[in-house]
């Protein structure tokens, strides 16, 4: 799973964070009461012992992911707590809409800047800024894609920050996963505790692969067009999600040796000779997808796809080239997309963004380097960056001369505080830090199914999500309209 | 129709396991009958690499610089990491062809195989002073954890290609182990004499689960000829030669015509030879020629069912 890169390490008190579940007074916030209620009736030793079986079942099942790196393709199990996140059904709504909203600009700008460029002549983005993004692909350029969609399957990164409000972290727009583990949660909870689900009415997650397998067959003009997952192989990190994708969609699980492509169209090879593909569900980086298009030592991808794909002959889900729209130079104007191309206010809001290319934002942030988070522009994983309330005075120091010889290459924002939820932990519950990762599904029309994955970060004190280190997921539940 | 690295993950997976179960047999027979010889002094050197000699394996094993003693044979086979087709090498092959095709197996499939080779593991590393022990008790759980295998894939997985092509692994390696071991056991002995080969041949029965099968058919003394007869020619045994390419011929006949062709062909022809032959036929070109015969083309057979459905063609 790909980790939050460069959530900030929080210096606020643990006291003025905003709880999930608790108020400051230390009542329990309405939409918790029901689950309060039912956890007070619960032992500390038939807790222990649901954890143990839930332990158990995840590793008999296998929902695993390999660790790069560790000898053998090692397989760990990530960490499922049993304590649900639980959103209610009106802060749900308002951020559907705002996701809705958000995701639809970002395919109009996708298709805008590989067409009439019409933001960058309003000069709402400076043109170079797009045009000579690394993740800008000269070659998209012109063609036109089936119902003008660029992002068919979107992960937004959200946190909430102390003052109660939802922030955007950042769009993925390119491969974006977890989705599995936030089935498995689901169906992990509801074996261990069939009368939670009694008492609480929580919204269904189930119908994800059903409403997945929808918008990829409505991505294509064929009709009844055949469906595939392409996947790097069984030592890809997410091996275990797109294996698991494929199945509850009843399609073919591919690696790039089972395609081929010959005049007309792409092609898997079966035990029954060649088969159509009318769309890819790809699940690796575009720069591996075709060995003749773009990185030539690519073994895992198709020879000839990125030309089929420019005929017309084959859907890729997500199309190539989304990366323009996800990096973090661009992120700043998502909320200008927004008003550009929509005519409406932003309903989900971005982290403040300072830009060093611009001469006044380097200003303030050379002075503020203590109180930042500053980030690669391009950069991802959290490397290369400041965090300044974390750093010392010489690590900000001989940062800020990094800073001035390349301000393109950076920018800064506030330390964010994340919210927290209590979690599991060895003596009864504490709180620990979440995020959340709704899943955005764009096909004739836009579905998310309630809620999405969150990740929390089980050390204490800890900001990092990330899976590979400590990291991990709570069942989201999103509350029925009027049920508390 | 499904993916032909699909199918070919399956078709390997299943002849892992059965050369895993093979392997156990064989060291479980060879190991007994030197325990037998070695009550007047240490078994003969022949018999102490018969292991090797059935599965091809001497070359290999003088290459590792170990004596020539059964234990050394036995974890050599059993464990070596360095011999493609150890039992640890085949169950952790099984399992890795399974992991890669979850989505083509049922979840207690994967299960089983999973627990299997969690097992394994643990147990190599129960020995991790010495090497850990290669005995009638490990042979046993081998071929324990194959049946359990073969009996949850019969009893939980969908009959499609998939079931097909795992069946199809099955035969083609169980028919090359009955021939192997057949073609060492039965070889002319100098030291034969009447105790010694009711032994050896008793061996070769219960090495391939056939004890029983000889007591009810033949209702009388162990002979060379009745157990060739057996293994070869009967169309009741599940281990005999027939058995098995009766088997192979029937899943290729469910199989796309069209790409296995060649495989059907070759199916058919050596069918027809088993259906219609007869000992007379075999000793006419002597039992080691005949069987010799068979592996070679039993081979051949896999190689077109890897041409025809497995392999990657445009």
């Amino acid at each position: 799973m790909a980790g939050v890169s460069g959530i900030p390490v929080s210096t606020v008190a643990a006291s003025s964070l905003f709880d999930e579940m608790f108020l400051p007074d230390g009542g329990v916030r309405t939409h918790y009461a029901s689950y309060a209620d039912w956890l007070a009736t619960q032992s500390p030793e038939s807790m222990a012992h649901k954890r143990a079986e839930a332990d158990l079942l995840f590793r008999r099942i296998g929902i695993t992911f390999s660790v790069a790196g560790d000898e053998g393709g090692t397989e760990r199990l990530i960490p499922s707590d049993l304590l649900p996140r639980i959103i209610d059904a009106a802060e749900w709504d308002a951020m559907e809409r705002g996701l809705i909203q958000r995701v639809r600009a970002l395919n109009r700008f996708l298709h805008d800047v590989y067409h009439d460029h019409e933001i960058l002549r309003a000069g709402v983005i400076p043109a170079d800024q797009v045009l000579g993004n690394p993740q800008y692909m000269q070659g998209m350029q012109g063609l036109d894609l089936p119902h003008q969609t660029y992002a068919h399957v979107v992960g937004v990164d959200i946190v909430r920050h102390s003052d109660g409000r939802f922030y955007v972290l950042e769009d993925n727009l390119r491969v974006p996963s977890g989705v599995s583990y936030m089935l498995s949660n689901r169906k992990m909870m509801m074996r261990l505790f069939p009368d939670l689900f009694r008492r609480v009415a929580v919204r269904p997650v189930e119908h994800y692969p059903a409403l997945l397998l929808q918008t990829l067959r409505s991505s294509s003009p064929v009709d009844q067009p055949s469906v595939v997952v392409l996947t790097p192989g069984r030592y890809n990190a997410a091996y275990f999600e797109h294996a698991f994708l494929a199945k509850q969609m009843g399609v073919e699980l591919v690696e790039g040796q089972d395609l081929f492509v010959r005049e007309g169209g792409v092609y898997m090879r079966t035990t029954g000779g060649p088969q159509r593909v009318d769309v890819i569900y790809r699940r690796l980086d575009d720069v591996f997808l075709d060995p003749l298009a773009f990185r030539a030592d690519s073994v895992i991808g198709v020879p000839g796809l990125a030309a089929a794909y420019h005929r017309g002959e084959v859907v890729i889900a997500n199309a190539l080239g989304t990366g323009v729209a996800d990096d973090k130079s661009i992120y700043p104007y998502v909320p200008d997309m927004i008003r550009f191309y929509l005519g409406e206010s932003p309903i989900l809001e971005n982290v403040p963004t300072w830009q060093c290319r611009r001469s006044e934002d380097l200003g303030y942030v050379l002075a503020n380097l203590k109180d930042l988070v500053v980030k690669e522009v391009h950069g991802a994983g959290g490397y290369g960056m400041l965090v300044g309330p974390a750093a010392t005075a010489a690590e900000i120091g001989s940062f800020a001369r990094i800073l001035k010889a390349n301000p393109a290459n950076y920018i800064a924002q506030p330390t964010l505080a994340l919210s927290a939820c209590p979690t599991f932990v060895d003596q009864g519950t504490a709180p620990r830090h979440i995020d959340l990762r709704p899943f955005v599904l764009v096909g004739r029309d836009i579905r998310i199914v309630p809620g999405g994955l969150t990740r929390v970060a089980l050390r204490e004190g800890s900001l990092v999500v990330n899976s590979s280190q400590g990291g991990g997921t709570k069942d989201t539940w999103v509350l029925e309209a009027g049920a508390v | 129709m499904m993916l032909a690295r699909v199918a070919s993950e399956l078709y390997w997976m299943s002849r892992y396991l059965e050369r895993a179960e093979s392997m156990a047999r064989i060291l479980d027979v060879c190991s007994s009958i030197a325990l037998l010889s070695s009550r007047s002094g240490d078994p003969p050197d022949m018999l102490v690499s018969e292991p090797l000699v059935i599965t091809d394996t001497e070359k290999a094993f003088a290459a590792t610089g170990r004596d020539l003693r059964m234990d050394q044979v036995a974890q050599f086979l059993a464990w070596d990491t360095q011999h493609p087709s150890s039992i640890g090498n085949c169950i952790a092959a099984c399992r890795e062809n399974a992991r890669s095709v979850r989505g083509a197996i049922t979840a207690e499939m994967w299960e089983c195989i999973n627990d299997t080779w969690l097992l394994l593991q643990q147990r190599r590393q129960g020995g991790a002073k010495a090497e850990p022990p290669i005995d009638s008790a490990f042979f046993d759980w081998v071929k324990e954890r194959s049946h359990l295998f073969r009996g949850v894939s019969f009893a939980t997985l969908q009959r499609g290609q998939p079931y097909l092509f795992i069946r199809l692994g099955t035969f083609i390696e169980r028919a090359d182990n009955t021939a192997r071991i057949l073609s060492v056991k039965t070889r002319e002995r100098e030291d034969s004499d009447l105790v010694a080969d009711y032994y050896r041949l008793g061996a070769v029965l219960r090495s391939v689960s056939s004890m029983e099968a000889y007591r009810d058919i033949y209702r009388d003394a162990i002979e060379a000829d009745r157990v060739a007869e057996l293994l070869i020619f009967s169309d009741q045994v599940p281990r005999s030669l027939r058995f098995c390419v009766d088997e192979i011929c029937q899943i290729l006949e469910r199989l796309p015509a069209g790409s296995g062709r060649r495989a059907r062909r070759l199916a058919m022809q050596l069918q027809a030879r088993l259906n219609y032959g007869d000992l007379k036929e075999v000793y006419e070109r002597g039992l080691y020629v005949y069987l010799d015969r068979f592996i070679e083309y039993n081979n051949e057979m896999g190689a077109a069912i890897s041409e025809g459905y497995l392999e990657l063609r445009n």
